[in-house]
């Protein structure tokens, strides 16, 4: 029976396309400043996942790379793939989606600082790995970058951290940019305070109606992941960057040292949230474009709510679950953390749980529209299921003597990161860029391929690793022990069909550019394709 | 091989990934009858309205799982008892400083893992290849931990925490362990 709770939206009026829309001046240099993130985070993305190719057939015996060369090539891999393709891509993506729902970009000085130091800091971070030879790791545990055994030297780990902190710097200015836009008019308070805008961006307007009134009827539900992030990180990166900086000043300083469980904790206090800089800007794409498939509102309610202002709280409250092994004799603080951070953590479930079961009641016998991109995000929706599994097991202390610093951790957030959110990457590839391009798909066919070939691939490849895990294989080895080599051997197999797929996808995207004659921006948006 | 601990995690791991497939394939199923009616069969309040409760029920699995375990951290399972064999493990880039280098099977081994340098960790192998224990060594601390060996054999240790361009070389290769 059909209630008007949520309803569903009128035929030929998706959720949103109510939104309010800016001057074509604003969407245009929108649509350019997007475009143009997506195509630096995907030339990003191809030297990442050749460097990631690279690791693997070394550890295959397939090819041969210096020792000190295949941990550069480790630590170039790691931080291009997660920071420059996967979380530079989400951040661009951020201001598209905002704008769709109503919220354009109040100055573009921001996303302009957030793109240009991300492209330097990159930069920085090839040369003094690839050229110069760091690889400390992309989580460079210090004292390490300063004990490189003769590998590189310290001004090399100085320069390091400075293309890292201008990495920082992007994020910085990312977060500061999308609280600017959120906290705008464009929630349409109305009684228009600071306030209140805060209010009804961070979802008080869902659980108190009436103290938070917008004109809106109901903020749009992507907002509230993209908020939360856009604090968290902001919060996450500060000590991150206090870290960077005092290995700037060691690296010109020798008499300078920091302590090392200090810096341990200052480093996770970023690395954890800073997965959560690509899932929940991943989760607002999600509650964007599922409703507008399954052609109704997002079934969600106080609950979804109340879930994102936990995770505003918690998300700055679980590094120490990195730290779990680190519990030194008669060192009770970093022990009292490891008990404190494992319920925090756990309470970081529950806004996935409620956004997927949210996701799943808005799919649940809709008429839903299936094509490349909405497949693309199915399959990115059952990872984050998959993989957030996994991460409650990561996140318990007790199981950590058997999975901590193994392969298992490899796999799981490869799992996490490219099989969630790298999906709903691509998905949102096929979504958006008929409309950000004007001009459709050129093949639907290839774009299937591209989506089969990429799920069996990537989920052949990390459940050997995680197996591989399982049975204790060290992580960051550039030579495995003996005894994993048939499983190496097998996930080469797998990652074949995962760059096949992926070249398939290139010559989709290159054969659209240069040949796709499709003009028709809102009948692509959902996915147009030309043949 | 894995160990009991990770078999037992790898089956209800894959127990909990089943179920949710299955719920998964059953909500894109739907959308077959979806189609049909249009999307209008279906009380979009009342799945609205249960939202609370699945949190609720995620909560208690959740509690649950931590009363279990948190108990079983490793700083918990430690105790003061006295030890029948203080054993020394020091990693420097890159190996391991071990003393002695052989206990007795049923004995009450205490490893006093640290580094000299930069973190390594220290991952014991059973002679069939399992991972046995895990332990940080951090330069200017130690950690300890327990364990009664049952099997003589020779045992390995393997670097786990990376610690620079030989991290793979860092092995001991021979912690004996006699009957």
């Amino acid at each position: 029976m059909m209630t008007t709770a949520v309803p569903p939206v009128a035929p030929g009026a998706l959720p949103y396309d109510d939104a309010e829309m800016p001057l074509a001046l604003v969407q245009a240099k929108t649509r350019r400043l997007v475009l143009r993130v997506i195509w630096t985070s995907t030339a990003f993305l191809v030297v990442a996942g050749i460097l990631g190719l690279l690791l693997r057939l070394r550890q295959a015996e397939v090819i041969t790379l210096g020792d000190n060369f295949w941990y550069a090539v480790m630590t170039a891999h790691g931080l291009g793939a997660f920071i420059a393709w996967a979380g530079f891509f989400l951040m661009g993506i951020t201001f598209w989606v905002l704008m769709k729902v109503g919220l354009p970009i109040r100055s573009f000085v921001l996303p302009e600082v957030m793109y240009w130091s991300m492209v330097l800091g990159v930069i920085g971070i090839v040369l003094t790995t690839l050229l110069s030879g760091f690889g400390g790791s992309w989580v460079f545990l210090y004292p390490l970058p300063f004990n490189s055994a003769g590998q590189w030297s310290d001004m090399v780990t100085g320069v390091f951290s400075i293309s890292v902190l201008l990495a920082g710097v992007s994020i910085l200015a990312y977060c500061s940019a999308v609280l600017h836009t959120c906290i705008g008019p464009g929630l349409k308070a109305k009684t228009d305070t600071v306030g209140q805008r805060v209010g009804l961006t961070f979802g008080f307007g869902l659980l108190f109606p009436s103290r938070f009134k917008t004109d809106r009827g109901k903020i749009p539900y992507p907002v509230l992941p993209f908020a939360v992030n856009a604090v968290d990180m902001f919060l996450a990166t500060l000590p991150f960057a206090l870290l960077l900086v005092f290995q700037v000043i060691e690296s010109v300083n020798n008499g300078f040292s920091i302590n090392v469980l200090l810096a341990g904790n200052l480093l996770w206090a970023f690395g954890h949230p800073v997965v959560y800089l690509l899932l929940f800007p991943a989760a607002a794409t999600y509650y964007y474009l599922i409703p507008r498939y399954a052609g109704r509102e997002l079934v969600a309610g106080k609950a979804v709510a109340v879930a994102w202002l936990i995770a505003l709280t918690m998300n700055l409250f679980v590094w120490a679950h990195h730290l779990y092994m680190n519990y030194p004799d008669g060192e009770n603080v970093q022990q009292t953390l490891g008990t404190i951070m494992q319920p925090t953590t756990y309470a970081l479930v529950l806004p996935s749980a409620l956004s997927l079961y949210s996701i799943a009641a808005t799919i649940w016998r809709s008429d839903f529209q299936w094509n490349v991109a909405s497949k693309f995000l199915i399959a990115g929706i059952v990872s984050w299921l998959v993989a957030g599994l996994q991460g409650i097991i990561n996140a318990t202390a007790a199981f950590q003597e058997t999975l901590h610093n193994t392969l298992w951790v490899v796999g799981h957030f490869h799992n996490m990161a490219f099989l969630n959110m790298g999906l709903l990457i691509f998905g949102a590839m096929y979504a958006f860029l008929p409309e950000l391009m004007g001009r459709g798909w050129w093949n639907e066919r290839l774009g299937s391929w591209h989506l089969w070939g990429t799920v069996i691939g990537a989920y052949g490849w990390v459940t050997c690793q995680m197996i591989q895990g399982l049975e204790g294989a060290p992580r960051r080895w550039a030579v495995l022990p003996e005894q994993y080599l048939t499983l190496t051997h097998i996930s080469v197999g797998f990652l074949a069909l995962l760059v096949a797929a992926q070249l398939v996808f290139a010559y989709n995207l290159w054969t659209t550019l240069r040949k796709s004659p499709f003009d028709d921006p809102g009948a692509a948006m959902q996915g147009g394709t030309q043949r | 091989m894995m160990t009991s601990l990770g078999t037992g995690i790898a089956v209800g791991y894959l127990i909990f990934v089943a179920l949710g497939l299955i719920i998964s394939f059953a909500v894109l199923w739907s959308t077959r009858a979806g189609r049909r009616d249009k999307g209008q069969g279906v009380d979009v309040e009342r799945a609205e309205k249960a939202e609370p409760w699945w949190g609720v029920f995620v909560v208690g699995l959740l509690a649950i799982l931590l009363g279990l375990t948190i108990w079983r951290a490793p700083w918990f399972t430690e105790n003061d008892d006295p030890k029948d064999v203080q054993v020394q493990v020091t990693g420097i880039q890159f190996g391991f400083l071990v003393q002695p280098t052989q206990v007795k099977a049923g004995e009450d081994v205490e490893f006093n893992v640290t580094s000299k340098d930069v973190n390594h960790a220290m991952g014991l192998y059973n002679p069939q290849g399992q991972m046995i224990m895990n332990v940080e060594a951090i330069p200017g601390y130690t950690i300890s931990r327990s364990y009664r060996f049952t099997e003589p054999g020779t045992y390995e240790i393997r670097c786990l925490e990376f610690c620079g361009y030989k991290h793979h070389e860092m092995i001991y290769p021979a912690f004996q362990v006699t009957a």
